[in-house]
């Protein structure tokens, strides 16, 4: 039965994944059983079901180790250096939001956000392994879908219900503008497979630039952009940011944004002929397009940022902004042969996504477990002297925010740093411009992030709350914050995997 | 190129180096009494830790990078230590002028530095100055060449060693503890300019030129200082310009080289002596003063007490031999050393292209001499002589100095007697000097003439003094008076620092403060505007953050579309 073998082999591919499903198929139909009919649970029930989460990650991430690259493959799934170091960086992270999500939970409900989470980390994963569009769409429904379940379920107000429906609203509508564009990728190529498009762009050479394959695109751009937080497509951020629990708010700053890069690499690189992202040279159009989007991106991010009162509110515009930084990445990639370093930008925006998630999860892992159940730090004034009452939280988030500045000595620094070298030597007019309003916005960024430091540091707190016990996200935002400084250290490794990803690097 | 941290330790060096461990040692344990009580105590014994560590490694550093470095340690030290006491408003602007003075000089000795590596190749001082055949290859390739090189190390000797005009950092250095002043600003680091010069000698060799200059400066500072000396009430004061006075006396010797090859290592020998038995009296001189002033409640100032042989008779011996020994009363350590540079002075003014210049030096410092024994006792006949009088601020009973800081007293009396007798006419000092490299043995003469004549000079200055200050003390303030101009010149130190200030200080200000202005009303209003538009754009921006899901929806559509419109349209 070769049909049965293909689905077999398929299945071996995807074994960290099929894992992870495994767990989230267990955690639902199980945990109904745990709790009583008026929706109690025993206490400490949690504990047990984020056990099991991080032994399941655990457990995949295993697998992600033993599991062999498979380059050219026209099968269903292909693992190849970018998929390998996708897993690898949603595997870690996804660990570290499990922390995050530990003390956020009530233990009747606590079943369901961890299979969520799960379900979100083997969504960003497919889009990776995928090569066919139908997978790579399927992957990126199975992040959006069980985000709108995390958000609703993790305040019981009706703010957090308002902006769980804004975001399913607005994020179906970018859905439907991805699968519009794939749709029309479909009518060009007559595949849905990923190799077969690939074939198909360079015998047809729409290479060159097809006026449907860019319609096509830029719907696709569109669509994913609401996932990268680019204007104009950021509206819904800055309200769910604050209408939701930090935990949330700090998976939703960084998976889509991993799940929206990964998921233009499969697709752009594909429809160009290009086997490996690092081959893929955009063309003008859309290169302009990637810029300007970037550049205001940027722009509107950090300038709306200066002026925000509510911390949640400021830091999405900070998570918008990087948005923008990623952008010029893509912006200025392309053309670059294996062995040299002529363009980094794709290694550069595959090096700043786990530094910038681990920045930003450590930031909010500290803000979560400085405030109480009770009393959530959401103003910039909650954070007075922060240094005081909480002095590792505020330790934790400096560093953070540090690397969220671009200062030295963090991984923040290097990661903007990359994307910089990258535009500057391009040595394009317009990778030239982009690498000047990039440094430009690190400036007028490192204010507000600054004056956040400032603030904890500088300031009299006004209120003495009690500390509560028994957290787990002070353990996220300590790791974190290591990490951040051991990125400073030892960039090498992490920029030869991302190079590797990009396909500049031999693997 | 690679510079490497190379040490050497030749004889030059390690003349030095006994000299400033020696020294250091003795001064460290007099500050140890001395700064007993302040609350500065362990940043003080920091700093001059530090001060002796760099000190050392200068003289002991191999390369021209490695002396310009630690070069720069001892000067930081010396700020520091200068402004020890930087609440008071007079050390803080000290340490300032010393700091800035010196750059002067680095600036020289950096511009050496370059020349010789760019020339030279090489800046280890064995590539440099242990290969005759390639300086004077160079020398004859560009004639310029060396004498700029020279030209620009004596800048930056003078600097360091206070030789004018840069000499006016010196005397307000005296704002620093009095250990510090006898450490660094008498015995040690002053010193290092003559090392350089000293060092450097086979690349002087061919620049007769500046070694002349280095003798004329060397004259006209010790001159100079001479007179200012000789009306200063203050008791530290005195000392400083007794030592611009004999540093500028060392310089004299190092350039009478010029006179020939032959007399180079008289030469170079007479200076490094003088240098030698120097540190010790200096040292004790200026550490007998701050035992007086630790007596007198830190008061200074010479008119405010008088007849102190009494009631300090450990500072008052001590003293005592300090300045007979700075005045070169026979058999003491100043005696032999600055005879030998009156000797080779005479040598110079005998042989030589340049016999007339050096005869007027030799006058110069023959003049000087006198001068330094006359003001050295005055100083001393003013302090310990004449009816008991004690400030107020000393209360009913000075106290001599502990034991911690009379015994380093007694062994410095000690040096600054018999040291010279020692190494000098036993010829040890000069056998043991000329194995440095780029020096030629040579046969020592005794200069009786010479000798007769330091001792007469030596003794006319002290009985001068005697006469003066103790049998007739009227006739001073008359004589000032018949003279009153020049009583005014010496007592406002030639007007140096005012014509300084107007020369060079006052425009570099008015400089400064148009780069202040076009700082404040140009740069800054140019960003502060710049700066205020990021928040600006945001007050604009949030209205468009309404909250309304419809409108979001309706945006993304509208940017959707003029993104494919905009994507098809232009390409």
């Amino acid at each position: 039965m070769p049909a049965f073998d293909q689905l077999n082999q398929a299945a071996g591919l995807i074994i960290p994944e099929i894992n992870l499903i495994a767990t989230v198929c267990i955690m639902f139909l199980t945990a109904p059983f745990l709790v009583t009919e008026t929706g109690q649970a025993s206490p400490g029930l949690r504990h047990r079901w984020g056990i099991l989460t991080l032994l399941s990650i655990g457990c995949a991430a295993y697998a992600w180790i033993r599991s062999p690259l498979t380059d050219g493959a026209i099968g269903p799934f292909e693992i190849d250096a970018l998929a390998w170091y996708v897993r690898g960086v949603t595997l870690t992270t996804g660990a570290l939001l499990a922390l995050l999500l530990w003390d956020q939970t009530d233990d009747s409900l606590a079943a369901e956000v961890f299979a969520c989470l799960l379900a979100v980390l083997a969504g960003v994963n497919l889009v990776s392994v995928a090569n066919d569009l139908i997978g790579v769409f399927l992957g990126l429904e199975l992040v959006s879908i069980p985000t709108y379940l995390l958000l609703y379920l993790g305040r019981d107000d009706w703010q957090s219900r308002e902006v769980t429906i804004k975001y399913f609203l607005l994020s179906i509508f970018s859905s439907a503008l991805v699968l519009f564009g794939l749709a029309w990728v479909y009518g060009l190529a007559g595949s849905t497979n990923l190799a077969a498009i690939t074939k198909t762009a360079v015998l047809t050479g729409t290479a060159n630039g097809h006026q449907m394959l860019t319609v096509a695109l830029v719907l696709i751009l569109c669509g994913i952009s609401f996932r990268l937080t680019a204007v104009p497509f950021h509206f819904y951020a800055p309200d769910v940011f604050q209408g939701t629990t930090p935990s949330a708010a700090a998976m939703l700053s960084f998976i889509p944004k991993v799940v929206g890069v990964v998921a233009l690499l499969q697709i752009f690189p594909a429809c160009y002929g290009s086997l490996q992202p690092g081959d893929w040279i955009p063309t003008s159009a859309l290169r302009w397009l990637l810029a300007v989007m970037s550049i205001i991106t940027m722009t509107v991010g950090n300038m709306m940022a200066l002026r925000q009162k509510s911390l949640l509110r400021l830091l999405a515009w900070s998570s918008i902004s990087h948005g923008g930084y990623m952008l010029v990445g893509l912006a200025v990639s392309g053309g670059a042969t294996p062995g040299t370093s002529a363009s980094t930008g794709l290694a550069a925006v595959l090096f700043y996504l786990p530094v910038y998630g681990i920045m930003s999860i450590g930031i909010f892992a500290a803000l979560s477990s400085a405030g109480t159940k009770l009393r959530p730090l959401r103003s910039l004034e909650d954070l007075h002297g922060l240094s005081q009452i909480r002095p590792a939280q505020a330790l934790a988030m400096t560093v953070c925010l540090f690397g969220m500045g671009g200062l030295p000595p963090t991984g923040g620094f290097f990661g903007k740093l990359n994307l910089f070298f990258a535009a500057w030597k391009e040595n394009t007019e317009l990778s030239r411009t982009l690498a000047i309003v990039l440094a430009v916005n690190a400036v007028i960024a490192a204010t507000y992030y600054l004056r956040i430091i400032g603030l904890m540091y500088f300031e009299q707190s006004t209120v003495a709350t009690e500390k509560e016990s028994g957290q787990v996200a002070p353990i996220a935002a300590a790791i974190c914050a290591v990490v951040t400084l051991l990125v400073f250290l030892m960039p090498q490794s992490l920029w030869d995997a991302a190079r590797a990803a990009a396909g500049i690097l031999p693997v | 190129m690679s510079v490497g941290f190379d040490l050497r330790v030749d004889s030059i060096s390690a003349i030095m180096l006994a000299m400033v461990t020696g020294v250091s040692l003795l001064v460290a344990l007099f500050g140890s009494g001395y700064m007993h009580g302040d609350g500065g105590y362990p940043r003080f014994f920091a700093a001059v830790s530090g001060f002796v560590f760099s000190m050392c490694m200068l003289v002991m550093a191999n390369n021209f990078v490695l002396l310009f470095f630690f070069w720069e340690m001892v000067g930081l030290c010396s700020y520091l230590l200068i402004g020890f006491w930087f609440h008071k408003p007079s050390a803080a602007a000290a340490s300032r002028k010393a700091f800035v003075v010196n750059r002067i000089g680095d600036f020289g000795l950096i511009m050496a530095i370059f020349l010789i590596l760019t020339r030279f190749g090489s800046v280890s001082f064995s590539d440099v100055l242990g290969n005759p055949g390639m300086i004077a290859d160079l020398a004859a390739a560009d004639e310029t060449l060396l004498p700029l090189i020279c030209f620009c190390l004596f800048l930056g000797a003078m600097g360091k060693s206070a030789q004018f005009p840069l000499q006016v950092w010196l005397p307000d250095a005296m704002e620093g503890p009095t250990p510090v002043s006898a450490l660094i600003h008498a015995a040690t680091m002053v010193t290092a300019g003559i090392y350089l010069v000293a060092r450097c000698t086979p690349l002087f060799m061919f620049a007769p030129d500046v070694q002349v200059l280095v003798s004329a400066t060397g004259a006209i500072t010790s001159l100079i200082a001479a007179l200012i000396a000789l009306t200063q009430t203050d008791l530290k004061r005195v000392l400083a310009y007794s030592t611009v006075s004999q540093l500028g006396f060392m310089f004299m010797a190092l350039g009478c080289g010029a006179a020939g090859a032959e007399v180079t290592t008289p030469a170079v020998t007479a200076g490094m002596f003088h240098l030698f038995t120097h540190a010790y009296f200096k040292a004790l001189l200026f550490l007998a003063a701050g035992s007086v002033m630790h007596a007198m409640g830190d008061v200074i100032d010479m008119r405010y007490f008088s007849g102190l042989r009494k009631a300090l008779p450990i500072t008052h011996w001590t003293f005592l031999v300090g300045a007979a020994a700075l005045a070169g009363v026979p058999l003491l350590a100043g005696f032999w050393s600055k005879d030998e540079i009156l000797a080779v002075l005479g040598t110079a003014s005998s042989t030589g292209n340049y016999q007339s210049i050096f005869r007027i030096i030799r006058i110069v410092a023959t003049v000087t001499a006198l001068l330094t024994a006359f003001y050295t006792f005055r100083a001393y006949f003013m302090t310990f002589w004449g009816e008991e009088r004690f400030p107020v601020e000393a209360g009913h009973h000075p106290h001599e100095a502990t034991p911690i800081m009379a015994w380093p007293l007694r062994i410095l009396a000690v040096c600054a007697a018999l040291i010279g007798l020692a190494v000098g006419p036993t010829h040890q000092f000069q056998t043991y000097l000329q194995r440095t490299v780029g020096l030629k043995p040579y046969e020592a003469h005794f200069h009786l003439d010479v000798m007769v004549m330091s001792a007469v000079i030596a003794i006319a200055g002290i009985t001068l003094a005697w006469s003066f200050y103790v049998v007739s003390p009227a006739v001073p303030a008359r004589i000032a008076g018949m003279l009153a101009p020049f009583y005014l010149l010496s007592q406002k130190k030639f007007f140096l620092d005012e014509i300084l200030y107007g020369i060079v200080v006052a425009p570099l200000k008015i400089f400064g403060r148009i780069c202040v202005f076009f700082d404040r009303a140009v740069i800054d209003c140019l960003i502060d505007s710049l700066a205020t538009v990021p928040a600006s754009v945001s007050g604009l921006l949030k209205n468009f953050q309404g909250g309304v899901v419809t409108s979001y929806a309706g945006v993304m559509w509208f940017g959707a579309v003029a993104a494919v419109v905009v994507a098809l349209s232009l390409f």
